[in-house]
């Protein structure tokens, strides 16, 4: 695919709205007919159109931000294997293998090719979050694996379909496998019925413009992708940036913390990201494959460019990435890596950390930098039907450099993903959940403060188990030019028999009847010195309760009726 | 006894009415501070028998405006206690995915003024802990201390057991009468505790100012010697009473667009076609629906305001697919040399450069000028000159400049963006759900419809395009034809043919009581309204479903081979697939209710036969089509001197007071016995 013939500008703009729009048509037809709560509610997704080399012509809207960096990676695969004249209408490829695609075996890739006058000219593909892969690991937040093969099933780009008739043998051992077969296997079929509409799409596009047409404008779209990028990095001041922050541990060597040190390399419109002196790659499964890695500087690099516009392969030219293999997000193959996203947006914001003192007026402070959830699991007492209830919560954001944080949001890994909401959990789950609400104090004081995280307490109906993950516990969300820390992440267990228990990360607790279990989330850094805060703002945000008088007064050495004095936190 | 529509949109408020045997029409600029005072205008300028008009129907924008702009009433919350901030919560997301200085919704009401109250239902609707009574009348003084004016009530699992919310409620409104009070089962009837709490709060909040608006409208009215009735258009496609819409305003978010697709639908049954796209082409955005038999496809709901930003409204709405591309949409030049239309418009203020009001952004209606396409002269009937030079000036300089076209070439480009952004709303409602479009027919209408439908309708292959009589004031025309209209929905839960008879039975018995009570409230006579069963389907372990008609309760018990095959088919028709045989569960029962109109006046004028009603000499001008150096000679006609059979071969122009119909070359149009015009595309390959 070349850019020398120029197209023309209104096919260029046309064909533009189309290929979005038909990922983003690709993503509704999935997140409508799913049988998982993490694709139809937690929106735990990506879809998107891959060209014949294996590059992103478009994503949807929405969805995972980390998950824009790999389909092509994915569908790469997959023409190797089988050659692009190995493919046949009617095919439909299943991809989660952990060595190439570096992400837990949960979220399957499936892609389907796209035929234009008998030859491959795309794909069309799409990945979601299984509520389950087999293996040990029961929903997201368990640390009981230490290598890929007691994470689950990996299928390496297998031809589920064969020119439309199933591979009946890989069915059965996917339905023999998994914990919640009909849910996987609907999944499934959401998946296949989604990339088909894509191809179909993409496969129409070709017929009414021409091939050479369409791949000549997106050629060009990814061209002015790049420049756009370019141009942002452009604005940057050159030089080295570094910053370094660090993980409690990695879920098995509790006393271990995890280093996370990047260093951004600024050069024209060049931008280096260098993963070189990050931790190696650890026991737990706290790993990812390159494409961990990969996520993390595209996520990074997309915010600080191109934060409105749609994704495709132009919009990361300008960046290279420097990652030796071992280290904690390239991980050697056969490594554990189901709890591969959970540094991410440590690393994410440990990046734009390093460039605050080059961006002052772009940066915020530190964000809640987990990915936040709780799994519980058990058979239902009422059948013993197995049961797994898995939800995404937010935290804080850090105070910005004009206003303060927003608060209980999804990481910055975490784009449109939502919680389940409180009365369907009830709904489907043993639980009542008591409360769910802002926490108290948790937002980092500041000139603009921190943004709030989040309480939940669910009481258990009946026996069944909980996963704690609370990461970033001893490495605070950070406050930037003077503001304070935000609260961090923990679990409490307050048992029926009246004792209480503080958790961070332990996997598989067994709870009984009336137990309740806490998560407190963190909250945001602030930004500025507190003592720089509005009264006025001091004011709203003790009527509101967002703070407490007594954080009032140590903070911001504010009391109602006196005159503030200068607080002793600074 | 008269019929007369009034439709207040962002710049003009149209008219349409039906008095002693003919139409009225009028269009007078809007009147944002006083609406009222634009419907009176409006009413005057039709010179209309106020004391003769047996039903007025109207739409507005008010409630919509009101949350757009939060200028709503001082709003509290009450919620169960432990979720004081599942409003603020939300559902955690950032749509805005890359944007770390992201913004989400900010609730309607402020934490301060959100308050707890113990009570706690469960989700099968079994009562955990009483209702604190004591604690809502401290909170009703607390809240009339506060100078608060609306208060949303929304208790957990209240869609299920509402017990608690009607105790609550009838605690504020015997006590505190001054608080316009909103309950959220009263107005949604489904879990999701967020979306629900929002629909709740909008009603709060714009529940005092609509009130205060639609209690003067009447009044102005009732001063007139006014004695029929007053319909509010809902989103839902149908129309309230004016005393449901003061207590239920948040049922009227969108009054206007809604009203032109029931028009549509109804020409559609009226020429017989059961498959046809309607296309509004107003100012500021284009919207489109597919109308299938009729109808229009209805919605469980969207956001009121931007995609990020908005506010969750769970009530069903027409589905109609908006992009912001319109006659006033700005073009410009982006950073990288691309050109661009929209999504920002000139809106009525300063509008487009050719009003010569002083704008300096070339819009699209600036470019249809600049192509020959619009005349300066004739647009609103004359009533108001379209400066060219103006025009043209602005492209020159703000597009074709700085990407080195001719000021055409560039004019052309502007409107060829345009078509194709409003192409793919007319897509995503017919090819996206799998309408062939080959064999749809387009009905255009707006003020700016007619003159980029045809474009459109080549641009994804749609061979007919219809512009029916009175293209510029068809949203005030449909909403003569809106049936009233109420939806109820009901949780059921339970598998397909397993579900207790007993319960199934309930349920519709007990929606079938509740609109039953409401046809009473509304004084309608027994026995005239409609009513239709749906129950919302899904496989098991799915959790989004679909509805499907269900004539009975046995259609879910006993007898449910129809209701699970039209389910499978419904499925795959949406998503590609169907698993037949999979277990199908029950979500929600749904009905609607509906009372057909009496007199069909407005849809026997649509098909009464068409007499010219003026007489005009043809003219002819250069009109650029497809290559900007290339100006075409074209008829230009006016369409009230046009007698039905007319057949004008394009390129030509059919030039009437509120709008103008683009024929591109080679194209035909064809005057109907009942006056519309029947557009059939040259066949394309």
């Amino acid at each position: 695919m070349s850019s020398n013939t120029k197209a023309h500008p209104i096919t260029v703009e046309v064909i533009r709205n189309a290929i979005n729009a038909y990922a983003d048509e690709m993503a509704l037809a999935l997140c409508k007919s799913a049988y998982n709560m993490m694709i139809y509610e937690v929106r735990d997704y990506c879809c998107g159109l891959i060209d014949s080399q294996a590059r992103m012509i478009s994503q949807n809207k929405g969805g995972l931000p980390i998950f824009l960096a790999d389909l092509g990676i994915a569908v790469q695969d997959g023409i190797e294997r089988y050659g692009l004249e190995g493919f046949v209408p009617g095919d439909v490829v299943i991809m989660n293998h952990g060595g190439v695609c570096g992400q837990h075996l949960n979220n399957v890739v499936i892609y389907v090719p796209c035929f234009h006058e008998g030859k491959v000219i795309g794909f069309a593909a799409n990945r979601a979050h299984w509520v389950d892969i087999g293996g040990s690991r029961i929903g997201f937040g368990s640390l009981v694996s230490s290598d890929i093969f007691s994470e689950g099933l990996q299928f390496r780009s297998l031809k589920l379909y064969e020119g439309g008739k199933r591979n009946e043998t890989l069915w059965q051992i996917i339905l023999d496998n998994v914990r919640f077969p009909d849910s996987a296997l609907g999944d499934l079929r959401a998946q296949i019925a989604s990339c088909q509409l894509g191809a179909r799409r993409y496969g129409e596009l070709a017929k009414r413009y021409g091939t050479e047409t369409v791949e000549s404008c997106i050629a060009t779209i990814w061209d002015k992708a790049e420049l756009e990028a370019r141009a942002a990095v452009e604005a940057m001041p050159d030089g080295t940036y570094e910053a370094e922050s660090f993980l409690d541990n990695d879920g098995r060597n509790l006393d271990t913390p995890i280093r996370i040190k990047v260093k951004v390399i600024i050069k024209g419109s060049q931008m280096t990201i260098d993963f070189s002196e990050l931790n190696d790659q650890v026991e737990g499964p706290l790993n990812s494959g390159y494409s961990g890695g990969l996520a993390a500087a595209r996520v990074a690099f997309k915010c600080l460019t191109q934060p409105q516009a749609p994704v495709n392969e132009g919009c990361f030219r300008s960046l290279e990435l420097i990652l030796p293999e071992g280290k904690m997000l390239n991980a050697r193959p056969g490594t554990a890596i189901g709890q591969w996203s959970v540094a991410l947006p440590t690393i994410i914001d440990t990046i734009l950390l390093a460039l605050a003192p080059a961006l002052p007026d772009q940066i915020p402070a530190g964000h809640k930098g987990d990915m936040g959830g709780y799994t519980f699991f058990g058979a239902r007492a009422s059948d013993g039907r197995r049961f797994v209830l898995m939800n995404i919560y937010g935290g804080g954001w850090g105070g910005r450099p004009h206003e303060d944080g927003e608060s209980a949001s999804v990481s910055i890994c975490q784009g449109d993903v939502r919680n389940a909401p409180c009365e369907l959990q009830e709904i489907q789950y043993p639980f009542i959940i008591e409360s769910c609400s802002l926490r108290q104090d948790s937002g980092g004081a500041g000139k603009f403060r921190g943004g709030l995280g989040g309480e939940m307490t669910l009481r258990a109906l009946q026996k069944c188990f909980v996963h704690f993950n609370a990461e970033r516990t001893k490495c605070p969300p950070w406050g930037l030019g003077g503001g304070l820390s935000g609260a961090t992440n923990m679990g409490v267990i307050r048992r029926a028999n009246g004792t209480e228990e503080i958790v961070y990360k332990r996997s598989g607790v067994p709870l009984d009847e009336g137990d309740r279990v806490t998560f407190l989330t963190a909250g945001g850094g602030g930004w500025g010195k507190p003592r720089e805060r509005d009264t006025a703002a001091i004011e709203d945000d003790l009527r509101k309760g967002y703070i407490s008088s007594e954080a009032a007064k140590r903070d911001y050495g504010y009391v109602a009726g006196a005159a503030r004095t200068d607080q002793a936190a600074e | 006894m008269s019929i007369v529509g009034v439709d207040i949109g962002g710049t003009f408020t149209d008219l349409v009415g039906y008095e002693n045997g003919r139409i009225i029409t009028s269009k007078t600029s809007t009147v944002p501070a006083d609406p009222t005072e634009g419907v009176a205008e409006s009413l005057r300028l039709a010179n209309c028998d106020i004391s003769a008009i047996g039903e007025l129907l109207h739409g507005s924008t008010i409630a919509i405006n009101t949350v757009l702009e939060r200028k709503g009433a001082k709003t509290a919350l009450i919620t169960t206690e432990g979720f004081r901030d599942i409003y603020a919560i939300g559902r955690n997301n950032r749509p805005d995915a890359f944007n770390i200085m992201f913004k989400r919704p900010r609730p309607l009401v402020t934490r301060d003024l959100t308050f707890e109250v113990a009570g706690r239902m469960t989700a099968t609707g079994e009562e955990l802990t009483p209702l604190d009574e004591a604690r809502v009348v401290a909170l009703g003084e607390q809240m009339v201390k506060l100078g608060v004016e609306a208060v949303a009530v929304c208790f957990m699992h209240a869609y299920n057991n509402p017990a608690h919310e009607v105790a609550a409620g009838a605690i504020l409104r015997s006590r505190f009468p001054k608080l316009f009070v909103t309950l959220s089962h009263e107005i949604l009837r489904e879990y999701r505790e967020y979306e629900r709490t929002s629909t709740t709060a909008l009603n709060a909040f714009v529940g005092p100012r609509v009130d205060g608006y639609l209690g003067r409208l009447e009044r102005f009215v009732l001063d007139r010697k006014f004695a029929g009735k007053i319909q509010i258009m809902r989103s839902n496609g149908g129309t309230m009473s004016i005393d449901r819409a003061r207590r239920e305003p948040v049922g009227m978010m969108e009054s206007g667009p809604v009203a032109g697709m029931i028009g549509a639908g109804r020409l559609a049954s009226l020429m017989g076609w059961d498959s046809v796209i309607g296309f509004d082409m107003g100012g500021t955005t284009a919207k489109a629906t597919l109308i299938t038999g009729g109808l229009a496809p209805i919605e469980e709901g969207y956001v009121i305001g931007d995609e990020f930003t908005g506010q969750p409204m769970q009530l069903p709405v027409v589905d109609i697919v908006e992009v912001g591309a319109g006659g006033g949409s700005i073009a410009w030049v982006d950073a990288t040399g691309g050109l661009r239309v929209g999504p920002v418009s000139a809106g009525a203020d300063p509008g487009p450069v050719c009003y010569g009001r002083g704008a300096e952004e070339p819009v699209v209606t600036d470019a249809d000028l600049v192509l020959g396409r619009l005349n300066g002269d004739r647009f609103l009937g004359g009533a108001m000159h379209l400066d060219r030079g103006l025009a043209a000036a602005a492209i020159q300089k703000k597009i074709a400049e700085p990407l080195g076209l001719e000021t055409v070439e560039a004019a052309l480009g502007v409107a060829r963006i345009a078509d194709a952004a409003m192409s793919l709303a007319v897509r995503a409602v017919s090819v996206n759900r799998g309408i062939d479009p080959r064999d749809a027919v387009m009905i255009a209408f707006g003020g700016a419809g007619p003159l980029h439908a045809i474009a459109i309708a080549k641009e994804i292959y749609i061979p007919t395009v219809v512009i029916p009589k009175l293209p510029g004031n068809f949203s005030a025309l449909g909403m003569l034809m809106a049936e009233w209209r109420q939806d109820f929905v009901r949780t059921l839960f339970g598998q397909l043919a397993k579900v207790a008879v007993a319960d199934a039975e309930r349920a519709f018995a007990e929606l079938r009581q509740a609109g039953e009570e409401i046809l009473l409230a509304d004084r309608f006579a027994p026995g005239i309204a409609h009513f239709a069963f749906a129950a919302d389907l899904r496989y098991r372990g799915q959790e989004h479903t679909i509805p499907i008609p269900v004539p009975d309760a046995a259609a879910l018990t006993t007898d449910t081979a129809a209701t699970s095959a039209l389910f499978d088919e419904q499925h795959d028709k949406r998503y590609g697939h169907a698993e037949t045989g999979q277990l199908i569960e029950i979500v929600n029962l749904r009905l609607v209710v509906t009372v057909p109109r009496m007199e069909d006046t407005i849809g026997e004028w649509l098909s009464q036969p068409w007499e010219p009603t003026e007489t005009a000499i043809e003219q002819s001008r250069k009109v650029v089509f497809e290559d900007p150096a290339k100006p075409v000679d074209a008829r230009v006609l006016w369409r009230p001197a046009l007698p039905a059979g007319t057949e004008i071969v394009g390129p030509a122009v059919i030039e009437e007071p509120n709008s103008t119909i683009l024929i591109h070359p080679g194209d035909t149009a064809r005057i109907t016995a009942a006056g519309h015009i029947v557009v059939t595309l040259a066949p394309q390959e």
